[in-house]
């Protein structure tokens, strides 16, 4: 009777398996599947032979639904979004080039910018793209900019006109320093048709929120599997794309990726450069260099004591080691930082800057003059920069400053951040191609007040002109190395290694991609040149 | 005792098991004076294994040998503590919870919500909070580990109150410390003894992987630290430094833990002396002198459950 | 009564899930936007804050956001996942396939393996099957899932190529479909179910060999010897159901933990499973998200445990009046 039971009993539970599997794969939205192009092979064979087509696979994760709203904020979800829309100006390796505007004219005082589109631009549903989508698409941002966080300006959208079928004039309050990376060549044209009755765009997540102009359509999107599918546009206003399909999987780690074939690309950064040199005299792979728009702080909290003494903060400059640091623990994949905070890569970096020289000698000299021995701090971060920390904490021990190290998850970490607990903090950055970045929450916003600095700000953000621009974005450097608020630590190198028998094309946009982004995956990469 | 050590000389694994947690003990309380660098000294990073560095070096050149003698110090303490400890605190609760009723049915529900608690995802909820250190861990492992152990000494309070030799020192006028200290206790020892060793292995296990996610105190010297430093290299899988940087430190972790399995066997023949017999004798004949049967027959599952019922 | 008892633990459970991620420092929007480490610089003023915590509900009083999360309760809605941007449902759902597929497999081939060897095990007690048999089965189960998963990918997956590093399918055999398709997804899960299978083989392993061990000894079994019975029908239709009797609970303990067990494996093998989900929901910090994970894995635990007291009633007739 027991065998009996048992096999009864296995039978239940194979059964409660297989249907809960059975009822995940019927519950769940599943992988997305959008309708194919019409270049679909009509046999019905998913891959065309090889010599016909190029399938790119790149690493990535799960970045949200590419529609405008939807994708997640927190990295490339932006790319994965640019490659179905685009946006009326573009930039490649040298500059902003024009996109879905052929040109455009600003008015004398900034504020009224009329653009003529390129004639013939269709949605990805054969819809024509006209000046009415245009100006759709800045009203409703305007309307919804609560819902998103990633464009800086939309707030300065006063309203806009439709000259014509092909003609809008956008409107500002002011003008906007750097238009073309906040606000023109970032923000991704809507269709009207599609969107007019969308309440909620970033809960919408039909098949429809990824209809656009851009040079691909989604195929497949995988959530959990972090999975994205692209074909290629055959309609695309710019060409063709070279690259039939451009898939991205999820991969623990990105050389074993690229090294078993995974992969046909790889990018790495700061430590991970060490993984890059494996394919250093491979012949089948290739690499570039890019700017480096990141960087690694060590944060004051200048609000309270004891770094609230500006004296102190320069004590601790001279007592870092930061070169050691760059050495031993990036092993080489990074520099040291610029004071300033805009890395050397950067068209709006200082040279000019003030050094603090390693020299702790000369920090227990100053914190004897200003009476501050035996000091205790605390200093938080994530696990991420636990080895730089452990490194500055033996640094300040040597001056007589006790470090209590505290390390926390990224939440927990910016909770204490935002409510100004912590006397040293270590976190880093990215964006620092935009001088934009320099206002005050680029650092915890509780932990630094200035409002000379603040005036400076608001003007760089207003400054049209470049050269008027530069100047003022210098002073804001200099304050920084003077007042430091922060003490920077490192920029990482970064590097692109990619199999080059697929695709030769790569390259570093100028200033990031879209508004900022440092990665090489510009969209103009996949359409060859 | 003297049964323990009968058991112990005539069983090859549990003697090897604990010859293996005898060195690694004292490898850790020696660590200092075997090691040949300090664990925070800094060298050429990266270095393969060499006269000067017989494992190599680090990310940031701390030397592998001396971060793995250390790491058994941080390791095995975290585990003994946290053993201890919830053990301790189990086997009180059970032997409460299996002689006084009311309190008993108390006890056992509070005891349900600890076990339908999945560890891992309160362990994500703790590490939220700062200094995930020693003694955070040994807390953290203190809170789930009392649970079974409590529920298993009960069921075997349970099974010796049914045994009646409770009723008849009641009757004899003993009083409650009395017979839960001198009777009762000394019957939960096996369990206990299989708890101890179950939880140790759980806690060097989960310390590992908590460090390994990131989620431990980045400056501890342990093996799961170790382990995760290695792991985030980024050419780990593709170049040769595992074998130098992530085996050791697996391997220790490993040993141990079955060191500690093979320990645990002497355990479990202790208490269930038919484990222990029947080896004396040929499988085809009749298992004779069944010195302890039907007595003992409650304390065979507590015994092994507590061992693997846990894991 | 058994039942009351189950529905009490649920509640208190159920609002321990609700007030457990509440507790944690931090908020759900420090991870939902500008994760300084990925590139994107975006920073959030207090106005965009505000807006934020307004928009997902989490600027209402405490009472009333228990009030909803209840009232979604019973009406099967689970709230909106703030970290992926989707219903809680569907993006459980998505992880939920691949957690049963890779954990219920690996569960019932670790079981089923496990009472076999441990049988087997008992049987031959003493002898060098037994002693072999302990020694692998301890000396390949007792690594740290993690590691024993790195070791894994790095001989097989990368010195040999004989497996894929990771994932659950590749995007062409997706593509393709069908047949290609399944053995696919075979090949991506043997790893990582090799990897589970090994770490919880001991545990059954070990269980029912102790439990046979008892058996083995008692009188009825030596009534069937001396009947002149065949070993082998002795060992399978007498030893073995009584010895499964008392470790049936255990085992059906362990599929419900089998969900989260995974999630080492999960993780170095990159597998879309429940275990790296929960994970990543209790670092961002997604109330909802979690309070739906949480609530899927207590109810799956409490479930098997349910079902394994339920069981253990019905097969043996003497601890129905306990």
């Amino acid at each position: 009777m027991s065998f009996v039971v048992r096999n009864r009993i296995g039978l239940l539970l194979l059964l409660l398996l297989v249907v809960g599997w059975a009822a995940g794969c019927t519950l769940s939205p599943g992988p997305a599947v959008v309708s194919t192009s019409a270049s679909d092979s009509p046999s019905g064979e998913a891959v065309p032979s090889a010599s016909e087509s190029i399938v790119l696979t790149l690493p990535g994760e799960d970045w949200g639904y590419p529609s405008p709203f939807a994708f997640y904020s927190r990295g490339p979800g932006y790319i994965r979004m640019s490659f179905l829309f685009d946006t009326l100006t573009w930039k490649d390796e040298d500059g902003v080039i024009p996109w879905l505007a052929d040109g455009w004219d600003t008015s004398e005082d900034g504020t009224a910018w009329t653009f003529t589109l390129h004639p013939g631009i269709t949605w990805h549903d054969g819809t024509p793209l006209t000046a009415e989508d245009v100006a759709f698409t800045f009203e409703y941002f305007k309307e919804h900019q609560a819902s998103f966080t990633w464009s800086w300006s939309v707030d300065k959208i006063a309203g806009t006109e439709v000259v014509d079928e092909h003609t809008v004039t956008l409107y500002l309050t002011e003008p906007i320093a750097g238009c073309h990376e906040s606000l023109v060549g970032s923000l991704p044209i809507i269709p009207r048709h599609i969107w007019e009755g969308v309440d909620d765009p970033v809960k919408f997540l039909a098949e429809e929120a990824i209809v656009g102009s851009g040079p691909f359509k989604l195929v497949e999107y995988s959530k959990e599997e972090g999975r994205y599918v692209y074909e290629a546009n055959p309609d695309y206003f710019m060409g063709c794309p070279v690259v039939d399909q451009l898939v991205f999987v999820q991969v623990e780690n990105q050389a074993l990726a690229l090294k078993t074939g995974t992969t046909d690309y790889a990018s790495f950064s700061g430590k991970e450069l060490d993984a890059a040199q494996v394919f250093d005299g491979d012949p089948n792979y290739r690499h570039i260099d890019g700017p480096s728009f990141w960087v690694l702080q060590l944060i004051f909290n200048a609000t309270r004591a004891p770094f609230d003494n500006v004296d102190l903060r320069r004590a601790v400059a001279h007592a870092v080691d930061r070169v050691r640091i760059v050495e031993q623990v990036t092993h080489g994949g990074a520099i040291v930082a610029n004071l300033g905070v805009i890395s050397p890569s950067v068209g709006w970096y200082n040279p000019n800057l003030p050094a603090y020289e390693y020299d702790p000698a000369r920090s227990r000299g100053m914190l004897d003059e200003l009476g501050m021995r035996e000091l205790s701090v605390t200093l938080i971060t994530t696990a991420d920069y636990a080895r730089e920390a452990e490194f500055i904490q033996a640094d300040l021990e040597q001056i007589g400053i006790q470090v209590d190290l505290k390390t926390g998850d990224r939440s927990t970490v910016d909770g204490l951040l935002r409510e100004g607990n912590f006397d040293l903090a270590i976190g880093g950055h990215g964006g620092i191609a935009n001088p934009a970045i320099l206002r005050v929450p680029t650092w915890p916003a509780n932990s630094y007040v200035n409002e000379t600095y603040d005036r400076l700000y608001q003007e760089q953000a207003r400054t049209v002109d470049e050269e008027r621009r530069r100047e003022t974005v210098w002073q804001l450097q200099q304050t920084i190395a003077d007042d430091l608020p922060v003490l920077t630590l490192w920029h990482p190198k970064v590097r692109t290694v990619f199999d080059h028998s697929k695709l030769d094309t790569w390259f570093y946009t100028d200033g990031g991609v879209g508004f900022g982004i440092p990665l090489s995956m510009n969209k103009m990469i996949f359409l060859g040149r | 005792m003297n049964d323990l050590m009968q058991v112990v000389r005539g069983k090859q694994l549990a003697s090897g098991g604990l010859a293996v947690l005898v060195t690694f003990g004292l490898l850790a309380v020696l660590a200092p004076m075997l090691s040949p660098y300090t664990p925070t000294e800094m060298d050429v990073p990266m270095q393969s294994p060499s006269g000067l560095h017989p494992l190599g070096t680090d990310d940031v050149g701390h030397d592998i040998l001396t971060e793995l003698l250390h790491g058994a110090r941080f390791s095995l303490l975290v585990g003994f503590i946290s053993a201890s400890l919830s053990t301790a605190i189990g086997v009180v609760l059970g032997l409460l919870a299996g002689y006084y009723g009311k309190l008993g049915f108390t006890i056992m529900r509070v005891v349900d919500i600890f076990l339908a608690i999945p560890r891992f995802p309160l362990i994500v909820f703790l590490a939220a909070f700062l200094r995930p250190g020693l003694w955070t861990l040994a807390l953290f492992f203190l809170l789930f580990g009392w649970a079974r152990t409590s529920r298993l000494v009960r069921s075997q309070v349970l099974g010796e109150r049914a045994s009646g030799y409770v009723e008849a020192a009641r009757v004899m006028g003993a009083g409650d410390p009395h017979i839960i200290l001198r009777h009762l206790l000394p019957s939960t020892v096996p369990v206990a003894l299989s708890r101890f060793i179950v939880e140790f292995q759980h806690v060097i296990l989960a310390e590992s992987g908590l460090s390994f996610l990131g989620l431990g105190d980045p400056t501890t010297k342990s093996w799961g630290m170790m382990l995760h430093y290695a792991f985030q290299y980024p050419t780990i899988f593709i170049s040769d430094v595992w074998v130098w940087w992530a085996v050791p430190p697996g391997l220790c972790i490993t040993l141990v833990v079955l060191a500690l399995t093979f320990s645990g066997f002497a355990v479990e023949e202790l208490a269930n002396p038919r484990l222990r017999e029947s080896r004396q004798h040929c499988r085809d004949e009749a298992p004779s002198g069944h010195k302890a049967t039907s007595t003992r027959t409650g304390s065979v599952r507590p015994a092994a459950e507590a061992f693997v019922g846990g894991r | 009564m058994r039942v009351v008892q189950y529905l009490v633990t649920l509640i208190v459970l159920l609002s321990l899930n609700f007030l457990l991620p509440r507790m944690m420092p931090g908020d759900p929007l420090s991870c939902l936007v500008g994760d300084p480490g990925a590139d994107a610089p975006i920073l959030l003023t207090e106005e965009m804050r505000e807006n934020l915590l307004e928009y997902y509900g989490l600027d209402k009083p405490l009472m009333e956001q228990y009030r909803d999360y209840l009232a979604g309760l019973v009406t099967g809605d689970l709230g909106w996942s703030i970290y992926y941007n989707a219903p809680v449902t569907s993006v459980l759902l998505g992880r939920l396939k691949w957690t049963l597929f890779l954990s219920g497999t690996a569960a019932v081939i670790y079981t089923v393996l496990g009472v076999l060897l441990g049988a087997v095990s008992a049987w031959k007690r003493g002898t060098k099957v037994d002693v072999g048999l302990v020694t692998t089965v301890f000396s390949l189960g007792s690594w740290p899932p993690f590691f024993l998963g790195m070791l894994l990918i790095i001989v097989f997956s990368f010195k040999l190529g004989a497996f894929p590093i990771g994932g659950a399918q590749s995007p062409a055999a997706v593509q393709a479909g069908g047949l290609a398709q399944v053995k696919d997804v075979l090949h991506h899960w043997f790893l990582p179910c090799l990897a589970l299978v090994l770490t919880h083989l001991p545990g059954i392993y070990l269980l029912t060999r102790n439990s046979m061990l008892s058996v083995l000894g008692e009188d009825y079994v030596r009534t069937a010897r001396s009947k002149g019975l065949r070993e082998f029908r002795v060992l399978l239709r007498h030893a073995l159901p009584n010895a499964l009797l008392p470790i049936v609970t255990t085992i059906a303990m362990r599929f419900g933990f089998a969900i989260m067990g995974a999630m080492f494996v999960e993780v170095v093998f990159a597998y879309p499973g429940m275990g790296t989900l929960i994970y990543q929901a209790g670092a961002a910090r997604d109330y909802p998200l979690l309070q739906g994970g949480f609530l899927l894995t207590m109810t799956f635990v409490v479930f098997f445990n349910l079902m394994a007291d339920l069981l253990y009633a019905r097969l043996d007739p003497r601890a129905r009046f306990v």
